[in-house]
């Protein structure tokens, strides 16, 4: 398949471009973990709240945990406005292209969005008022974490999308955008990093001092609450190796490399040791949760640092081509520009030389759109005009000047104040002797 | 031209647009920038009487402004991005190109605000413990409100740039943008318009929440209407600077005829609206301040209904003063720059624009084509079935008459000296004539427009797969200076 090749902004970038690259691979990180504990609060809150019907403890939990949803959310999204403004800047050909292709989908990513934030404060603010009827408020919170799951369904297929241009002709609206061969796969790969990071995240806010007395645990122990988060943090790794191997089978080799491998297989590696310490702790009685915590996840960062590294490098790599492309096309548009302007210019010099008919540009430029030589189009013809007006310029003029209401079926013809008799005069004569 | 076209019929584009941004900033006028001040002030009052009902008030006040303006408020404001980058890609990747530093501060401050607002609302209970730590709550809100006014300041800087891009035509450098010669008037006329605007819906609320209480209503009423009425003595300052900067200024702008007239009809509107309002909201003030526990409720609210409308009206005017332009003097509208116009009247639209998907115009296809060429040239202003349809505006025209294709390609090969606030006819003769048939077809029969996000893209041909130029050579070589 032939990609279409579009042309580019034609205005000089506003940094160097390899700083650009650098600001979205950082700030899109940043963002990233901020969905990630916004996303996974929402989902254990969610089964939290699920297990409270039984243990009520688990209830307290769920209220603390949607606590801090309510904050990453926010910060979710006023991180989420770097990236996007970079997106906006390097890959405008690509990007634009790939949001108007699934526009529908991408513009309610805005109410949907909104409505769930709404539905996180409904959770959130009103947690008493539901105390007695959990069916509302479960069913408020499957909600939230349903549309929580969706919306970055939808970036994904979006950033997917704008890599692949060769796809763009055969894609008709979102879901034949998401269905495309590698978005499910990376879509169930970012949630278990969800899983994974808010899991984490988790286990060290539970390990705080004062976690205890905020949460009031009537029988349940802290501990095991911790261990109940280690567990899908383990658990959530695994997932995210083998999601990680699909993904990267199923990738198009549009922007395959030896680098971009030997970057993934160094991300892997390190997730090897913090895999061997967190199995440790969890099957070891003798060993804390807490030991190796920070090593663990120093781990986990570089793992995501260096996979924010290679994505961006895939991303170089697939479209490499295209923007070289694109940068011709944009050079030679230019080009064709301004040969057309200089040519225009030349004729427009030559038909100045030529006399003018007084009267015939002002003519042109204020009533040729309403009146036709012989149709009768917005206003009447001119030959109509001519014969009521015959040897009369003067009455133009005055009409002109401060038009009635005469026709049925016609508009009001707006007044030109604005010109001056002089001119009125020359447009008259001119209307007239034509 | 460069970008698939997303377009939806029945609300149209403009309409999108307009609809997110104008929630968006009476939202941030109202409940960021103009109200988060009087908060503050509740809170010092409380904090200097000890009486706890300021507090509390504050607090209620404040959780409101939290939910709304960390929904709705933040969203709509992504929302804009989003949508202009649907609907005229051009503009905002150009715009992105000239602002990207002003946005990135912007973004800085966003980020200041919004954690801002998240630390001053959510410690405001655990801040109650010790006075200590109420003083310096009390700081994070003053804080808090300065940045809100910081992130509206830098917004109208690049709102004015599009308005009039000043000298940045001949220096294209960032602060030229910025200090153009709207800015400070426009800024002026947002805060005093803000700031009473905010104490209105304070006002409003305040009224909701006190019903209990009548004695601390009137007390609360009274402060607040006097600060009103303090900015808005400094609104009916602002409004006269402002029509004092704007009116000139624009009209030397505009090139065509017919500007004065339709100009005159928003101005006059807005002026009545201006003055109306203004007196309207100050009587209710004064009777506030005089006797705040006996003014209806009703009033207050209309008030705050009536400012809402002058702030509508008023973007109304800066958006409608651009017209034709949407980066004043560099693009129209339509998404296409001045520049590129001797080349698109000679080669024709469809032989540049990327996804077109007819190149060649022939006696068989014209009405295809001719949708095409009105996708190109008018689909960011014009729906055909939905908001400002051409449908209806032809009807307008033409009514019950046959339309006539060759009355229709008189008028809008004329139509920008007609009706200035539309850019001039981008393409050929050949695009003309199947763009009139094609609107004339409308008359009996219109099929569904839909955009690229329905329809997709065409298969690349020979134009759109290939980095030159129709029949040109490939310049990028033989020219060496591109700019
Ligand atoms: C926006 C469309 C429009 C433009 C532009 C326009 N006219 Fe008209 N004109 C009309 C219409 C509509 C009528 C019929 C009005 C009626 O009969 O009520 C009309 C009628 C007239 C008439 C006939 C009056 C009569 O007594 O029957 C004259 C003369 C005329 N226009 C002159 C001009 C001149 C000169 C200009 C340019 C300076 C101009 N028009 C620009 C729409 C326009
Ligand atoms: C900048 C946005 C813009 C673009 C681009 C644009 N129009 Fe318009 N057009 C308008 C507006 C605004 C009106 C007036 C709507 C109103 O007040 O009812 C209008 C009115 C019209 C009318 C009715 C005119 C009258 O005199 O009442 C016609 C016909 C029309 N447009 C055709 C077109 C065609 C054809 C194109 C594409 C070649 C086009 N327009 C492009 C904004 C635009």
């Amino acid at each position: 398949m032939t990609p279409p090749i579009p042309r580019d902004i034609p205005l000089p970038l506003p940094a160097p471009e390899g700083f650009l690259e650098i600001l979205l691979i950082v700030s899109f990180l940043i963002h990233i973990l901020f969905v990630h504990l916004m996303v996974g609060g929402s989902l254990f809150s969610l089964v939290c709240q699920i297990r409270g019907l039984k243990s009520p403890d688990y209830e307290k939990l769920a209220y603390r945990i949607m606590q801090t949803v309510t904050v990453n959310k926010s910060l979710a999204v006023v991180m989420g406005v770097a990236p996007l403004l970079v997106i906006n800047t390097l890959y405008a050909p690509q990007f634009y292209a790939s949001s108007a292709l699934i526009g529908d989908m991408w513009m309610a990513v805005i109410p949907l969005v909104t409505v769930a934030f709404l539905l996180a404060y409904a959770h959130k603010f009103w947690w008493n008022h539901f105390i007695n009827i959990p069916e509302l408020h479960i069913g408020i919170a499957a909600l939230e974490t349903g549309l929580f799951l969706f919306i970055p369904l939808i970036f994904m297929t979006n950033v997917n999308l704008m890599l692949f241009p060769e796809y763009w002709p055969q894609v008709k609206g979102f879901f034949s955008a998401m269905l495309l061969p590698n978005v499910l796969q990376r879509y169930l790969h970012f949630i278990s990093a969800t899983i994974l990071f808010s899991s984490l995240f988790f286990v060290w806010w539970s390990g705080r001092k004062s976690f205890q007395n905020e949460v009031g645990f009537s029988r349940l122990r802290v501990i095991s609450v911790r261990r109940f988060f280690y567990a899908f943090a383990f658990g959530a790794t695994v997932f995210q190796i083998l999601t990680g191997l699909v993904v990267f089978a199923s990738l198009p080799p549009q922007g395959m490399s030896w680098g971009f491998t030997l970057l993934l297989m160094l991300g892997g590696l390190l997730v090897l040791p913090a895999m061997w310490w967190m199995w440790q702790n969890l099957t070891h009685p003798g060993h804390l949760l807490d030991d190796r915590l920070k090593e663990i996840t120093a781990c986990f960062v570089c793992a995501a640092i260096i996979m924010g590294i290679a994505r961006h490098d895939y991303r170089e790599n697939a479209l490499a081509d295209h923007k070289s492309a694109i940068a011709e096309k944009t050079a030679n548009y230019q080009a064709a520009v301004k040969d057309a302007r200089e040519q225009a210019q030349l004729t427009a010099k030559t038909q100045e030389s030529q006399t003018l008919v007084p009267g015939e540009s002002a003519f042109n430029l204020n009533c040729a759109a309403c009146h036709h030589p012989t149709l009768t189009t917005v206003g009447p013809a001119l030959q109509e005009i001519k014969e009521i007006y015959a040897n009369n310029p003067a009455g133009i003029t005055a009409w002109t000047k401060a038009p009635g209401k005469k026709r049925p079926d016609t508009m009001k013809m707006p007044g030109f104040s604005q010109l001056s008799d002089d001119e009125l005069t020359a447009i008259s004569q001119y209307l007239l002797s034509h | 031209m460069d970008f698939p076209i997303f377009h939806i019929d029945f609300i149209g584009n403009r309409m999108l647009i307009a609809v997110d941004a104008i929630l968006h900033v009476i939202i941030n006028h109202a409940l960021a920038v103009g109200a988060l001040p009087i908060i503050v002030l509740l809170e010092l009052i409380g904090i200097r009487s000890k009486d706890l009902r300021w507090d509390n008030l504050a607090y209620r006040l404040l959780k409101i402004i939290f939910i709304i303006t960390t929904t709705v408020g933040a969203l709509t404001g992504v929302g804009i991005w989003f949508s202009a980058s649907l609907i005229n890609p051009a503009a905002i990747g150009s715009l992105i190109r000239v602002f990207f530093w002003g946005w990135f501060t912007e973004w800085i401050v966003f980020v200041t605000e919004v954690s801002l607002i998240m630390a001053y609302f959510l410690s405001w209970q655990s801040a109650s413990k010790s006075p200590e730590a109420k003083l310096k709550h009390l700081r994070l809100g003053i804080f808090l409100a300065a940045f809100s006014w910081i992130t509206m300041a830098i917004i109208v800087a690049i709102l004015g740039f599009m308005m009039d891009p000043g000298n940045w035509m001949t220096k294209r450098t960032l602060l030229s943008g910025l200090f153009n010669p709207m800015y400070f008037p426009q800024l002026g006329l947002r805060t005093t318009l803000a700031m009473v605007m905010g104490s209105m819906t304070m006002i409003c609320l305040t009224y909701l929440f006190t019903r209990h209480d009548l004695a601390f209503r009137a007390m609360v009423l009274r402060t607040i209407s006097t600060w009103s009425s303090a900015w808005l003595a400094g609104l009916i300052i602002a409004s006269i600077w402002y029509y004092q900067v704007i009116p000139q200024h624009m009209l030397a702008n505009i090139p065509v005829a017919f500007a004065t007239q339709e100009y005159a009809s928003w101005n006059g509107r807005l002026k009545l609206i201006l003055i109306v309002g203004l007196l309207y909201v100050s009587r209710v003030l004064w009777l506030s301040v005089k006797h705040p526990g006996q003014v209806h409720g009703a009033k207050y609210l209309v008030s705050v209904l009536l400012l809402f409308a002058m702030l509508g009206q008023f973007e109304r005017v800066r958006e409608f003063i651009r017209k034709p332009f949407i980066i004043g003097q560099y693009m129209y509208a339509n998404g296409i720059r001045v520049e590129d116009y001797p080349l698109l009247q000679r080669d024709g639209i469809l032989q540049h624009a990327t996804y077109a998907s007819i190149r060649e115009i022939t006696a068989d296809n014209q009405v295809s084509a001719g949708r095409e060429v009105f996708e190109q040239a008018c689909t960011r202003c014009h729906t055909v079935n939905g908001v400002n349809s051409i449908r209806g505006q032809l009807k307008n025209m033409y009514g019950e008459k046959p339309w006539q294709s060759e009355a229709i390609a008189a008028y809008v090969e004329n139509m920008h000296g007609a009706r200035y606030f539309m850019p001039p006819f981008p393409g050929n003769k050949a695009e003309l004539d199947a763009l009139s048939v094609y609107l004339s077809s409308l008359q009996k029969r219109a099929a569904a427009f839909n955009g690229a996000q329905t329809n997709g893209i065409p298969k690349p041909d020979k134009i759109s797969a290939s980095t030159f130029y129709g029949t040109l050579p490939n310049l990028a070589n033989t020219h060496g200076d591109l700019q």
